[in-house]
């Protein structure tokens, strides 16, 4: 009977501190909720396209597509 | 708007590692690292095929989506870029990328890790155009120079295909019109959601 009453005495005690370390995490988290995550934003300068069709890359396009594209009698991308 | 793309056409892939070793020389890549590698399926075996890999700058990379710091960003050409003055090295993208295009450079003793580094399609960083800042961060900047990346460029047999997506895909389609499909475009389904259908 006496261990019986010291086993709730036990429990008691981790309910108090469980009951108390929520309390505090919701203490800290509180604020941290106020602000929402981000995702990184360079810039519109940054982000902005530079794919230019040049003649570099038709050149690429043309010599990629040559045999295929000139047999079939099709104008190779890029060169219309 | 052109979505830029890579397209590995693994009949004709020879595995000649040009495009690594392309990539490797023309952004200074460090060592133990290559931004691109030639992965050999059933080597020696009847069937063999290689694959030219890289960050495929996914439409909705992974890389992105697990970053706890949020460093990545796409352009609007479609690229996947990160910063490497957010990234913390966490290794998260690395584990996420279908690809494992991320990498990290092993810069001292015990493990330790510095910033991800990964393949920019050839288009630099967050820093100013062709500025000595970009290059060391991240290497050239072919596409502001009115170019492709290197390594396509570099493809002897034409098997790695860059640029606009629907420009590659239309090669790639007469292509498999003239020979049959083959062993298909890999990777394509997993990066960008479609097929190149005929």
């Amino acid at each position: 009977m006496r261990q019986h009453s010291k086993d709730l005495g036990r429990r008691q005690f981790f309910r108090t501190l469980g009951g108390g370390t929520v309390a505090a995490a919701a203490a800290v988290a509180s604020p941290m909720g106020a602000t929402e995550a981000q995702a990184y934003d360079p810039g519109t300068e940054e982000t902005r396209s530079r794919y230019r069709l040049s003649d570099h890359v038709k050149a690429f396009y043309r010599t990629n597509g040559y045999e295929t594209l000139l047999k079939n009698s099709d104008p190779a991308p890029g060169t219309k | 708007m052109a979505r830029m793309k890579f397209l590995c056409d693994a009949d004709r892939c020879i595995e000649c590692n040009a495009c690594v070793t392309a990539c490797k020389n023309e952004h200074e890549v460090p060592w133990g690292i290559n931004r691109r590698r030639v992965v050999t399926l059933n080597d020696g075996k009847p069937g063999e095929r290689s694959v030219s890999m890289a960050c495929m700058h996914c439409t909705d990379a992974p890389c992105a989506a697990v970053c706890p710091v949020n460093c990545f960003y796409t352009t609007a050409d479609g690229v996947v870029l990160h910063s490497k003055d957010i990234c913390i090295g966490c290794g998260y993208c690395f584990y996420a990328c279908p690809f494992g295009a991320p990498q990290y450079p092993r810069v001292g003793n015990f493990g330790s890790r510095g910033k991800m580094d990964k393949c920019t399609y050839c288009s630099g960083g967050p820093e100013p155009d062709l500025s000595t800042a970009e290059y060391e961060k991240y290497g050239s900047n072919r596409l502001a120079e009115g170019k492709l990346p290197l390594c396509a460029e570099m493809c002897s047999t034409k098997a790695l295909l860059a640029g606009d997506g629907e420009m590659i895909a239309e090669i790639y389609k007469q292509r498999v019109l003239k020979r049959g499909y083959g062993s298909g475009a890999w990777g394509w389904k997993t990066a960008y959601r479609e097929t190149v259908a005929i």
